[in-house]
């Protein structure tokens, strides 16, 4: 008797915890996507941690508030975790990120960061969806691994591409030795301007912590260069640039979308005639765009609509794209809604290719009055609009 | 390399060079005076740098010239630098030279993360200080603030070496640090002599801020740090403690970078460093020190 009242419990109990085990299954098979945001959030890069923030909190309201088939939560009570732009604070942020159970991850913005939680995403089966990140060995990483923004290769073929256009023939480069990114976009210009009958005449080091570029700068003139291509980031692009200003120089500088967001106050003539390569631009006339912008600016502002807010609002998009491909708000649903996508957005419009990046044209912007102006879009395949 | 590179370059290390000895000379100041690296003098020139970034639009704006932000510059560092003195050094100087390092170093780090509380971390333009032109000879560009920045160094250098030697006050500097003892037994007040050093000294970090902002327009709230280690290795390859070799140290620092940049860009550093290393090696006293020894 005592064996059987032992055994009614017991196949109570496992029945009860089916029935749970049901319910619990059926919690994460409900229509929200819950997401993990990692950014910069502190440190000389904060602005875009600032954008992203932004951007995250409008495409979610906008999600919630539409009668789209999923919804989207923001682990972490909606904040964007910090990665402080350190590679090993980006551990912590995942892994803080990964204790609440996120369904996918986005971020982060810079590739140094990047590389090595895509590494850990593709060990633990996680869905990450790079954004500023152009390292090309991001999503090789894993299947789990996309990205909604371009490759530093592609980056650096495009300005070797603008370069030829613009007729100019003799070119410097001065990378920062210490950066992957650095380094990749100086690897895909050099090689693409070798192919596009562009002369490179000096090729120049620094470090990303240098403020004197004074030395480079005369070279690249001594060489007799017509443009100068620094593919670093924004906290010393003026000095860069007016250093190689100071050094005589009137040609044309460029960059890669490290420099959305330069401060050009007070030297607003030396960045006339500058260029750089970028994601988006506020100016585009496309529709989403336009939406984009003014949603934007009407609640934080211009100071921080940079192209990383542009990229962090497209991906949470893109990830309720993913589930509805997909069909369902599961990690394993998303990655297969992910593969191959077909994708509209601020960015563009775009698809994912076998890698997992985003084939998408490129926004050349120059400066007018210290302004940021777009200038052209450059496509894939050498289109233009201007 | 062709002659107007070598010449370029020899402008652009004197260039850099000058600002290290600026910065060189506040260093040696406070050493020469009571024998303590003030490892926190760099941030005495990013706390000068953030004054001139706010002020010199204000000077801009009710049509004064620009570089006399200076002045407010100079007065907030000196306030810094004596309240820094005051409140963190002073306590500590009985407990023997470790510990004024040591204290130093926090004094350092806890300035840098003030200023990013307070300013952000986002670096900040400042606004053109100088309107000098630029001469152009032969492919050479020479900015005519190369020369301001020397002239305004070797300035500063010789009056402080006649404010050091000539005056009362002076030499009650110098007696301080020969012994302390005997001077209080002199009737010199050593602590009002050390709280003027700092006074001192950090108002040569507000000068030497405005030449560092009109050739890098550009402030940071650790902007501090490695400028205060470079000018550190100037002073010490001039002679720590001695005026005209912090001068000497800072433009020698500057051309020896910038002609290692030349020939092996990634190297500049690591040779920068190393120099250090074979100066204390060869002439522990530095190029313009006298071989004494520490007196006991």
């Amino acid at each position: 008797m005592k064996k059987r009242a032992a055994s009614a419990v017991l196949s109570a109990t496992l029945a009860a915890s089916m029935v749970l085990g049901t319910t619990a299954f059926a919690e994460e098979e409900d229509n929200v996507i819950k997401i993990g945001v990692i950014c910069s959030m502190t440190g000389g890069s904060a602005v875009y941690g600032e954008g992203a923030q932004n951007a995250i909190d409008l495409a979610v309201e906008e999600i919630n508030s539409s009668d789209s088939e999923y919804k989207v939560e923001i682990v972490n009570g909606g904040k964007v975790v910090d990665d402080a732009t350190d590679a090993k604070q980006a551990i912590n942020a995942y892994n803080s990120v990964m204790s609440e159970g996120p369904e996918a991850v986005v971020g982060c913005f810079f590739s140094s960061v990047t590389l090595p939680i895509a590494e850990q995403a593709a060990n633990d089966g996680m869905l990450l969806l790079a954004t500023g990140a152009t390292n090309k060995d991001v999503t090789l990483k894993g299947e789990t691994i996309f990205r909604n923004c371009f490759i530093d290769p592609y980056q650096g073929k495009m300005a070797a591409q603008f370069v030829k256009e613009q007729g100019w023939e003799k070119a410097a480069v001065i990378y920062a030795k210490d950066d992957d990114y650095s380094n990749g976009l100086k690897d895909a210009f050099i090689e693409n301007a070798e192919a596009n009958g562009i002369e490179v005449v000096y090729i120049g080091e620094c470090t990303t912590k240098d403020t004197d570029f004074s030395s480079q700068a005369s070279q690249a003139v001594a060489n007799g260069a017509d443009f100068v291509y620094y593919p670093c980031f924004l906290d010393t692009v003026p000095l860069l640039v007016s250093a190689v200003r100071d050094a005589g120089f009137t040609g044309a500088i460029m960059g890669g979308d490290g420099w959305d967001g330069s401060d050009t106050s007070g030297m607003e003539d030396y960045f006339d005639n500058c260029y750089f390569t970028n994601h988006y631009s506020s100016e585009d006339t496309a529709p989403a765009v336009a939406n984009f912008v003014s949603k934007y600016t009407e609640a934080y502002g211009t100071e921080s609509l940079n192209a990383c807010a542009a990229l962090y609002y497209d991906a949470i998009y893109m990830l309720v794209q993913a589930a509805e491909n997909g069909g369902g708000s599961d990690t394993a649903s998303l990655v297969k809604g992910m593969t191959g996508m077909e994708f509209t957005g601020v960015g563009g419009t775009f698809s994912l290719d076998e890698n997992g990046d985003a084939l998408k044209a490129v926004a050349i912007n120059t400066y007018e009055d210290g302004q940021v102006k777009w200038m052209m879009t450059l496509s894939p395949e050498g289109e233009k609009t201007e | 390399m062709t002659v107007s590179l070598f010449v370029q370059s020899l402008i652009n290390g004197l260039n850099q060079g000058a600002i290290y000895a600026l910065i060189a000379l506040g260093y040696t100041m406070v050493y020469g005076i009571i024998r303590m690296i003030n490892f926190a003098h760099g941030d005495f020139i990013m706390i000068g740098s953030y004054t001139l970034f706010y002020t010199v639009p204000i000077m801009i704006n009710i049509g004064m010239p620009a570089w006399l932000a200076v002045i407010i510059a100079v007065a907030v560092c000196m306030t810094v630098g004596v309240l820094v003195e005051t409140i963190a050094y002073k306590p500590v100087r009985k407990a023997g030279s470790m510990s004024a390092l040591i204290t130093a170093l926090a004094m350092s780090i806890f300035l840098e993360n003030l200023a990013m509380v307070l300013f952000g971390a986002k670096p900040h333009n400042v606004a053109k200080i100088f309107a000098l032109p630029t001469i152009n000879v032969m492919g050479v560009v020479l900015p005519l603030n190369v020369l301001l920045t020397i002239a305004i160094g070797v300035g500063i250098m010789i009056l402080m070496q006649v404010f050091i030697k000539k005056t009362k006050m002076g030499k009650a500097m110098r007696a301080v640090p020969q012994d302390k003892d005997a001077a209080i037994l002199a009737g010199i007040n050593v602590n009002r002599i050390i709280t003027l050093t700092f006074a001192i000294g950090s108002g040569l970090a507000a000068v030497a801020a405005l030449m560092y902002c009109a050739k890098y327009p550009r402030v940071t709230n650790d902007m501090g740090s490695m400028m205060g280690i470079k000018a550190f290795i100037a002073a010490v390859l001039g002679g720590i403690g001695i005026i005209p070799g912090a001068m000497l140290g800072g433009i020698l620092v500057g051309l020896i970078e910038i002609f290692v940049k030349l020939f092996a860009p990634g190297w500049y550093e690591a040779i920068t460093y190393s120099i250090l290393i074979v100066i204390l090696l060869v002439k522990p006293s530095g190029i313009l020190g006298k071989n004494l020894g520490e007196k006991v």
